[in-house]
């Protein structure tokens, strides 16, 4: 196992935590994050495959992944804005966990 | 992998959510390094000022929202009723 498959096994162990927060944990503020932990893993993947292209890096994944850093923000910027939207919507102040977990 | 790991995970099981909004930009400076490892540097430029720095501060901006913006019995209405 050279260093570049390390990390592609932890983008994609990244890509499960993120999954699971996102489906599991009810708080939106929480979700929110276990997306940008998921987007982080698959980003890890892409970088980490694109190592085992003989003849250096590739640069295209990486491009995709810069692209996709940026994208990825401004995705955040506008879930959190319609996060802070509902939760005034509904007159809910608590940020304690509601539900089972 | 290891610390990337338990990063996150405390990130989303953290009781508290400014505890996990601070374990969160942690796992973004960890990601960060991890890819000046993998000789990708303008990645990791980008990951610690955008990924880290401005998704942290709106994780912030939201959680001081929720915790004193506007809402029903809230304390705004506790001072205008007084």
């Amino acid at each position: 196992m050279n260093s570049s498959q390390i990390y592609v096994i932890a983008g994609a162990g990244l890509v499960s935590v993120g999954l699971f927060a996102w489906v599991v944990r009810r708080h939106l503020v929480r979700r929110m994050m276990g997306v940008n932990i998921l987007s982080t893993g698959v980003f890890m993947v892409l970088i980490g495959g694109a190592r085992q292209v003989e003849g250096g890096p590739d640069g295209v994944p990486q491009a995709m992944v810069l692209t996709g850093i940026v994208v990825a923000v401004s995705a955040t910027a506008l879930g959190l804005a319609l996060i802070q939207r509902i939760y005034d919507q509904r007159g809910e102040r608590s940020v304690e966990e509601r539900g089972p977990m | 992998m290891v610390t990337l790991w338990v990063l996150a995970v405390g990130a989303i099981s953290q009781a508290g959510l400014f505890k996990s909004v601070v374990l969160f930009v942690t796992m973004g400076v960890v990601v960060a390094v991890a890819w000046a490892r993998l000789g990708a540097a303008d990645l990791a430029m980008v990951e610690v000022a955008v990924g880290a720095g401005i998704t942290g501060a709106l994780f912030l901006n939201t959680l001081g929202h929720l915790e004193q913006g506007p809402g029903k019995g809230g304390q705004g209405e506790d001072k205008a009723r007084l």
